[in-house]
């Protein structure tokens, strides 16, 4: 039977790599993160950076603030719960059996790796494409190897890079790390100190039953710890796949180009997230909190799902340009359902259509410059109201054999309107109770014919009741010309009206 | 005694350097055509309006300009092809483009609006210029031919003053040319004089002609006439061979009424 082997991934300081994670410009500078209540907030987690200036864990905000050069960031939850999961996720792609670990200020799981020699190579290939995949997500991490969960999860924690620990070698592996690790609390560790043990190797070395007798049966576990001999039930948990991003802003945001370069690394991550299981983004929300506590939400679909990470990007500033946030900006949330990647079949013969990405684009473009509602495609309304129609959004996709019996096989050409939007109010002359003449715009026109009335009435029982007479006019202008136009006399105002001409 | 090619190319020789090729005819650019679902306008067309290239469709109010475009889209979106209508005035009538056979699915219609009188300068990094109806239309039509794949793109100028339309730079004009061209999609323009100038390879001079009504109760269509006044690229060689065309043709559209009632 095989022994279990165990991969420990820890990521220090994780309070900082959470906020530096999507804040590249950050990362070349020293930064401390403070938690804690105003005024007494401390330094809970700061960079290397932030070290060589001379600051260290516990310092106050004063203190901190003493100190050079050092960019100071709140704790943010919500960031590090964003930043958790992406942790998980990465390593849920080396091993299904994940157990969670870490303390305040780390974040850390194990990985039952039991098995994947032949998936990911020897124990040192699988760590390295771990950390690796860590990088790449923004979180660095050390790995320790071993066949003993708590010797994997302590060599992790107190080494930096990757370890491997051969099975019957952990006792040696752990010797030379400080009693800190094994995290007992404060009265053994005096006890311990007081006996000159400072080392998981002295405390290995100890007898078990003088050890017992002095300080009881929990210290069997402790040495065992030290050895590298403590078993564990391992305790797996099911990763869930969600696609957010969070990032706070120290400073509330007023520039676009700011909040995009903040979205371009999120959406980077968000990409990088779906294409791992094979997945594209269907659709993206973007969630602002503003300043004054006000909220700003937009959703963003492209016609397919997609993982090109400039044509979301376009697509979320058209957005953001088309909707302006009307406020500064405190945080900015992202996130994303998932879609199967979309595949297309060309062929030869088939008419060309707009490419559907660079035409999301394009309408993205267009709404900016005539409005949301403004650009679509018709539809007719089921209505007797004339003019009546409404917008749909415009796609390509599946358009083909959309077209019904009626526009099929149409070819007469038939008389079309042109609408006046809104329509013009007009002086008419009537003789006989018909139009004569009318004017429009201190323009007289002489009517040479004209055809109607046609009585159009409905909605009677609500506010959008509508009862008017048509006519369809031929007039003559002073200067001559012709024109072929729709006069309407609103009959429930008492007011004539040039809806259209004909065309 | 030299041949008559020996000859040109002895004369083109000694003329090369103030006029090169002096005697060899210009090359042809046959373009392709897409029928407009007139019979009438086809023929004085010869095959129907290029492709990849402007027409432009020109004449007073109630010339038939609107009707001829949408028997245009009507033809390219019932072969499953996608249309665009840029929009100026806000004059597209959805049910007279239904009547007339256009598929309102395959067409993108861009309503410019009018830009709001009372719009102050702001001084916010992402507040948008408000922009003119005509300022409006001519950068939707831009960047809907650069998307490309649209097969027909309209450009509704039907009712802005022609002073106004005089006014668009000529370079626009040919940057629409130049991208109708690399993206094959037909370019009307509706106006009410010719703007294209030399970037227009067609120019249609559409006029009212009668109108038919029955029983002098009911308005059952128009004819219009449609001259040709300029066709930059002959569509066929047989132009070539002599035959004359006539210079205009006249067309009716009909009522729908009409139209059930023949069938």
């Amino acid at each position: 039977m095989n022994q279990n082997l165990y991969a420990y991934a820890h990521a220090e300081e994780f309070p900082a790599q959470a906020l530096l994670r999507l804040r590249t410009d950050l990362a070349v500078k020293p930064v401390a993160v403070l938690d804690g209540r105003p005024p007494m907030e401390t330094i809970c987690s700061l960079n290397r950076l932030a070290r060589l200036k001379g600051a260290v864990p516990g310092m106050t905000r004063l203190e901190a603030e003493a100190v050079p050069g050092l960019h100071l960031l709140a704790r943010s939850a919500e960031t590090e719960a964003a930043a958790r999961a992406v942790f998980l996720e990465c390593a849920a792609h080396f091993s299904p059996r994940i157990e969670p670990a870490g303390n305040e200020t780390a974040c850390a799981c194990v990985l039952d790796i039991t098995g994947t020699e032949r998936l990911f190579g020897p124990p040192e290939t699988l760590a390295e494409r771990l950390r690796d995949a860590l990088a790449s997500a923004g979180l660095r991490a050390s790995v320790a190897v071993s066949t003993n969960f708590h010797a994997a999860r302590m060599k992790a924690a107190a080494t930096r890079g990757i370890t491997v620990i051969p099975p019957g070698s952990e006792a040696t592996a752990l010797g030379r790390l400080p009693l800190d690790v094994l995290e007992l609390g404060e009265d053994p560790v005096e006890i311990f100190a007081i006996w000159g043990i400072r080392t998981l190797a002295q405390l290995a070395a100890l007898p078990e039953a003088d050890l017992v007798a002095r300080l009881g049966p929990q210290a069997v576990g402790w040495r065992d710890l030290a050895r590298g001999e403590l078993p564990h039930t391992f305790q797996p948990i099911e990763p869930g796949f969600s696609l957010e991003e969070f990032c706070a802003f120290e400073t509330p945001v007023e520039q676009i180009d700011s909040l995009l370069f903040v979205g371009a690394r999120m959406i980077d991550c968000l990409t990088t997230r779906a294409s791992t299981h094979a997945l594209s983004l269907a659709s993206m929300e973007v969630q602002m909190q503003l300043d004054g506590g006000l909220a700003y939400q937009r959703m963003i679909r492209p016609a397919l799902p997609t993982i090109d990470r400039k044509f979301l990007l376009k697509l979320l500033q058209l957005e953001i340009a088309a909707h302006p946030p009307q406020a500064a900006v405190l945080s900015i949330t992202l996130s994303a359902q998932a879609g199967q990647s979309s595949k297309v079949q060309l062929g030869l013969f088939t008419p060309q259509t707009p490419e559907p990405s660079r035409l999301d684009v394009t309408i993205a473009r267009l709404k900016a410059i005539a409005g949301d509602d403004r650009v679509g495609s018709p539809v007719l309304v089921d209505s007797h109201r004339p003019g009546s129609f409404r917008t749909e959004s415009f796609s390509i996709v599946n358009q083909s054999g959309v077209r019904n019996a009626d526009e099929a096989g149409q070819t007469h050409p038939r008389m079309a309107l042109r609408r006046i939007r809104p329509p013009t109010r007009v002086r008419v002359q009537l003789k006989e109770l018909r139009p004569v003449s009318f004017f429009n715009r201190e323009q007289s026109y002489q009517v040479a014919a004209a055809y109607g009335p046609w009585r159009t009435g409905g909605c009677w029982w609500s506010t959008e009741a509508w009862d008017s007479e048509e006519w369809d006019v031929l007039a003559e202008s002073g200067s001559g010309a012709s024109v072929a136009c729709l006069l309407v006399h609103d009959c429930t105002h008492n007011h004539w009206q040039l809806e259209a001409f004909y065309d | 005694m030299p041949s008559a090619s020996a000859l040109r190319i002895q004369i083109e020789h000694a003329l090369e350097r103030r006029f090169p090729a002096a005697l060899t005819p210009m090359p042809r650019t046959i373009r392709e055509t897409a029928a407009t679902g007139i019979p009438e306008i086809d023929h004085l067309l010869d095959g129907g309006l290029p492709v990849g290239a402007i027409s432009e469709i020109t004449g007073p109010v109630s010339s038939g300009r609107t009707s001829l475009a949408l028997a245009f889209l009507a033809q390219r979106t019932q072969e499953d092809r996608v249309c665009a209508w840029v929009d100026a005035s806000d004059s597209f009538d959805s049910e007279s483009a239904a009547a007339n056979g256009v598929s309102l699915r395959q067409l993108l219609w861009v309503r410019c609006k009018a830009s709001s009188p009372a719009a102050k300068p702001t001084t916010k990094p992402w507040a948008r210029p408000d922009l003119s109806r005509l300022d409006q239309a001519l950068r939707a039509t831009d960047l809907l031919l650069q998307a490309g794949g649209f097969s027909a793109l309209v450009l509704d100028l039907g009712s802005i003053a022609p002073e106004n339309g005089a006014r668009i730079p000529l370079a626009s004009w040919f940057r629409f040319r130049q991208a109708a061209d690399r993206t094959r999609c037909s370019l009307l323009v509706l106006a009410q004089e010719p703007l294209a100038q030399s970037s227009a390879a067609v120019v249609l001079e559409c006029s009212l002609m009668s109108a038919q009504s029955a029983q002098q109760s009911v308005l059952t269509g128009f004819e219009y006439q449609v001259r040709s006044s300029r066709a930059a690229h002959p569509t066929t060689l047989s132009i070539a061979a002599g035959r004359r065309k006539p210079p205009a043709a006249t067309w009716s559209a009909t009522a729908a009424s009409q139209r059930k009632a023949r069938a």
